[in-house]
């Protein structure tokens, strides 16, 4: 999740306010948000994907000074009319069809602004732009541009003058020797021409989505600057164009609006209108527990920046949202936000009147009895990582590969495979105890993924146990004894062993276990090849049982 | 030296009945091994029960040779035999056993004289020796009890026929001590008790020796729960306890139930937050009713009936159907809603469930990151459940893991509303500690797979952090390395917890 990085300054500057570190510190997470660190005055401070108008210094100075009771209230923002027009060429259509834009008059800018335009910017691209792939947003110095402008697509071998660069590109070697270019060429991967913006001079202004020209830069000495956005969804890029644009209105600066002519539609941004949802003031107290009066949830929503019609009636308030906030899609975010202002810790837990009755899946009830069964046969119970690969499942066990549940994407080789069965789990465990004291007799009741098309899931979760027994003396009686002392205590006595071989037990040493014909298990001792495998050096002797199967069995009787 | 106080109270016995002063001897006679009455003595003696008291006195043994010549009489004897009232013989004409060895002892004793052509004729004091016994024959006879001439015993010792032996004689009084102990009844210490002194009601009889308590025993290998389970059961009963129904499901789902039915858009951030585990086998799994996966698409797509705007964005159905190992448990409280479909026709609510169960993350293994761990999800579904209800079971569940000081902090998850994040106050480290999120499910969740726009409490906090926490431990991996001497040296979570 983004974070961003501000210091105490001006914070309080903007808020008007003369905060402490340890006040932000105690209220600022109180808003939504995560306290990550402090050197000095500043400070880095996480934020949810939901409030990217808080991803900059204005918007978060905005929200907290409401939320703080310094400046609380719906805050109004307002673009003024103009002739900056940008026409949209028909060829963007299928890349890229939106663009969106705003002017602002009367920047004062300093190194802090240009700071905090740039990293909200960039907070922006990669929350809520997407990586820039839903929509990217470029600031340029007004004063270098001359209206109207084009949006249309050029040829790979168009040349200009990238951002901080001193010499001309192609498109193309934009994308193949410059940072942003490398880091965003997939976007734009298989077109024939790239998205950009020009002016009436055929003057490059930015090659979309990657890099602004130098020569529209902006620097301490700009006054009046451009802000577009373009995205592959309007919405995406009105908002984002709203969350850059009042964060300049903030610093008293003038938002003048754009045209975009489609040919066929013409719209002008920004639009800064205030939106309005209704939302009953009984849903409010039926979800919160409480029984807020309607003056009281103005203070609430005033203290978020919310604020509240003249047309609401007794029961049914009209919230109205300013425009930056893009995180309202229910009347059940406006509750939050009624509950965060209120403050979630202020709210007393209430001893719900709800009567039910608890009740385990009788899986782990069976589970849990027999876990403590084998407990008492002294064994240790392990527990161990359900993901496996092949080298473990199969090869160290002297068997061939079976078909099992695989990973896609693993990041490490070690886990690429969901174990079918827990023997080698239990190997394992062995094989990094070698240094411990025997006898190490251990035990897990665990779960494996089994293919099966049959299930929704083309697999089923099934459970296991696994008994593994390591000492001098082991043998296969001593494990059929584990095995009939569980019988025993199930009062399973139909069942039939049978004589088995497998390659990892020692021939003539191992059997399967069978109950209404059905095989369900399998005991012996293990192949000394599969020791060496995994350089064990004292006897073992296994027993793997399909516990799903077994108390399905059990059920039956 | 089990053997030794058995006997020791039947020495102690004989030795009162003998008027409580007696010689080892004496003991002896009553049929006791001598071996065993010396132990004896030596606990007695140290238990301040007898007395004992120690004389030593030379004693004179027939040897070998001493006993044959009590038998057949002393080679000079065998000689005089041999004269057959003769006075003078020739060597030819004595027949008699050992006659060098003879001849040699009669000369030296000057019984014999020898003259010329190897006769031997018979002195004074051989003469006198044909009626009457020699001082040597005498004293062998009485060598045990009679007094005898230094002269002949100097020769007796020397002919090698007796020997000197240095005889100990111990005699031994009762103390009162003693007296006590044998009144008290008390027959012998013992070490072990044995069925047979169960059986035959002697345990009466015995004292059982003390141990050194302070010495040191091996700790026995013992069969244990592995700290999970441990923890899992622990969770788990908490639940139960408030009234929680378990839910289960599979761990390999489908992205339809890990994130389209809990809301989440399929190209949000959240999805790339949680580093999804795809399955390359099985790929793709089968999607529920149509009705249900039309009315997640819809709440998508445009918010549908749940009175929501929705993401704005074309819902991909293929994508859905993709197979994945699921990255939290709240996709069985997902199924678990699609469930209660027909209790909410029924007026079968309100449900409480929970489940503790595996999810995996695609991590890089390291101190602070697992690929697998648990989480444990909760849904209260209910017309009158509210957030401050919410908080109830909350505190109550991080209460009874032992945290007092439970805080609610504002969080996001795209699928829940009051979104929040809880931390507790580690009371040891002073700080607060994320356990996980939780919220109430947003109608854009709850109305496509309940039908009905309910309120739904839900949380899924972890608790490998707990753990690690509780046990202090720098590399969270240690939960799951099964060190066998780790395993078994470490300390119960019921324990652990209660602290």
């Amino acid at each position: 999740m983004p974070t961003i990085t501000i210091t105490l300054d001006d914070l309080n500057q903007l808020s008007g306010a003369d905060f402490t570190l340890n006040e932000l510190k105690e209220h600022l997470p109180m808003i939504g948000s995560c306290w990550e660190s402090e050197v000095g005055n500043e400070f880095v401070l996480e934020l949810f994907p939901n409030r990217p108008d808080m991803l900059s210094l204005e918007g978060l100075a905005r929200a907290f000074s409401s939320f703080m009771n310094i400046k609380t209230g719906l805050r109004k923002y307002i673009a003024k009319d103009s002739k900056f027009e940008i026409n949209v060429d028909p060829k963007v259509k299928k890349i890229r069809p939106y663009i969106v834009s705003c002017v602002v008059k009367n920047v004062e800018f300093n190194d802090r602004l240009i700071r905090s335009i740039m990293q909200l910017q960039e907070k922006l691209h990669m929350t809520h732009c997407r990586k820039r792939r839903k929509c990217a947003i470029g600031v340029y110095d007004l004063d270098q541009i001359k209206f109207p402008l084009k949006y249309t697509t050029k040829s790979k071998n168009t040349k200009f003058i990238p951002l901080d660069e001193n010499k001309e590109f192609t498109f193309e070697n934009t994308l193949k020797k410059t940072q942003k270019g490398k880091d965003y060429a997939g976007i734009l991967e298989n077109l024939k021409e790239y998205p950009c913006l020009i002016d009436s001079k055929n003057k490059i202004l930015s090659l979309i989505p990657i890099l602004n020209s130098n020569n529209t830069k902006i620097t301490e000495n700009t006054q009046n600057i451009l802000i577009e956005a373009t995205a592959t969804d309007e919405k995406t890029a009105l908002q984002a164009l709203n969350i850059i644009a009042t964060s300049f209105a903030d610093h008293y600066s003038d938002l003048y609006k754009v045209k975009i002519n489609y040919g066929n539609k013409k719209i002008t941004t920004p639009n800064l209108e205030v939106s309005k949802i209704k939302v009953k003031l009984e849903y409010i107290n039926k979800l919160l527990g409480m029984n807020f009066s309607k003056e009281e949830i103005k203070i609430l929503l005033n203290k978020m920046g919310l604020g509240i019609s003249k047309k609401s009636i007794a029961n049914e308030l009209e919230v109205l949202i300013p425009c930056y906030r893009t995180d309202i899609m229910h009347s059940m975010d406006v509750v939050e936000d009624i509950a965060i202002a209120y403050r979630y810790n202020n709210f007393e837990s209430e001893p719900p009147e709800i009567a039910t009755i608890g009740e385990e899946n009788p899986l782990e009830v069976f589970t849990r009895n027999v876990r403590h069964l084998m407990i008492g046969q002294g064994l240790q119970e392990v527990v161990t990582f359900i993901l496996s690969n092949k080298e473990k499942l199969f090869k160290k066990l002297n068997s061939n590969e079976e078909k099992l549940a695989e990973i896609e994407n693993p990041k490490t080789r070690e886990y690429c495979v969901v174990r079918n069965k827990l023997l080698p789990s239990l190997l394992e465990v062995l094989s990094n105890n070698t240094h411990n004291e025997y006898p190490q007799n251990i035990f897990e009741i665990g779960d494996i993924i089994e293919l099966d098309s049959k299930e929704e899931t083309m697999s089923k979760t099934v459970r296991k146990l696994a008994v593994c027994l390591s000492h001098k003396d082991t043998n296969f009686s001593e494990i059929k004894g584990i095995l009939e002392s569980l019988f025993l205590n199930l009062g399973l006595s139909k069942y039939s062993i049978k004589q088995l071989e497998r390659t990892h037990y020692i021939p003539g040493r191992s059997a399967k276990l069978e109950i209404n014909g059905k095989v369900i298990g399998e005991f012996g001792e293990i192949h000394p090849q599969v020791l060496n495998n995994w350089n064990i050096e004292m006897p073992v002797s296994s027993l793997e049982i399909n516990f799903s199967e077994l108390f399905k069995i059990l059920n039956k009787d | 030296m089990s053997e030794a106080p058995l006997k020791a109270i039947e020495v102690l016995e004989h030795l009162e009945k003998l008027g409580g002063i007696a010689f080892v001897k004496q003991i002896e006679e009553k049929g006791l091994a001598h071996s065993a009455i010396m132990r004896s003595i030596l606990f007695l003696e140290e238990n301040n029960h007898i007395k004992k008291y120690e004389s030593k006195k030379d004693l004179f043994i027939l040897t070998k040779r001493g006993k044959e010549a009590v038998k057949d009489g002393l080679p000079e004897r065998n000689l005089i035999r041999g004269f057959n009232g003769k006075n003078k013989m020739s060597f030819s004409e004595l027949k008699i056993k050992n006659v060098g060895v003879a001849l040699a002892q009669a000369k030296k004793l000057n019984l014999i004289s020898i003259g010329s052509n190897k006769t031997f004729e018979l002195t004074k004091s051989g003469k006198n020796l044909i009626n009457n016994k020699s001082a040597e024959e005498i004293a062998l006879k009485n060598i045990e009890n009679g007094k005898i001439r230094k002269d002949v015993l100097k020769n007796l010792l020397e002919r090698g026929l007796i020997e000197n032996k240095v005889q100990k004689t111990i005699k031994i009084s009762i103390l009162p001590a003693g007296k006590e102990l044998l009144k008290k009844g008390i027959i012998k210490t013992i070490t072990s008790l044995d069925s047979k002194l169960i059986r035959s009601r002697d345990w009466k009889k015995v004292k059982f020796r003390a141990y050194n308590v302070k010495d040191p025993v091996k700790i026995p290998i013992i069969g244990k729960k592995h700290v999970i389970s441990d923890a899992i059961e622990y969770v788990r009963n908490i639940w139960l306890e408030m009234g929680f129904k378990e839910m289960t499901g599979p761990m390999l789902d489908t992205n339809f139930w890990v994130f389209d039915a809990l809301y989440q858009p399929q190209d949000h951030p959240a999805r790339d937050m949680q580093d999804t585990l795809f399955m390359k086998i099985p790929s793709k799994g089968r999607l529920p009713s149509k009705e249900l996966v039309n009315a997640v698409k819809n709440a998508h797509e445009t918010g549908g009936d749940t009175q929501s705007t929705g993401w704005g964005y074309k819902w991909n159905l293929e994508f859905a159907k993709k197979c994945i190992l699921r990255t939290h448990t709240t996709s069985l409280s997902a199924r678990t809603l699609a469930q209660l479909r027909k209790d909410v026709k029924e007026n079968n609510l309100p449900a409480k469930y929970f489940s503790v169960g595996r999810t995996f993350r695609n991590e890089t293994l390291d101190w602070k990151h697992l690929i697998e761990f648990h989480q444990t999800d909760g849904i209260v579904v209910g017309e009158s459940v509210n957030f401050r209800q919410f908080l109830f079971y909350l505190r109550r569940y991080f209460q009874k893991l032992g945290f007092q000081k439970v805080r609610f902090r504002p969080a996001y998850f795209p699928y829940t509303e009051m979104s929040t994040e809880i931390e507790v106050f580690h009371p040891v480290h002073k700080k607060w500690l994320e356990l996980g999120g939780a919220g109430m499910f947003r109608p854009e969740v709850v109305k496509p797979l309940l039908g009905k726009d309910i309120p739904v409490l839900a949380w899924g906090p972890g608790f490998e952090r707990i753990l690690m926490v509780q046990y202090e431990l720098n590399d969270i991996r240690k939960l799951y390395n099964n060190d066998l001497k780790e395993s078994r040296e470490r300390v119960l979570w019921g324990a652990k917890c209660l602290r």
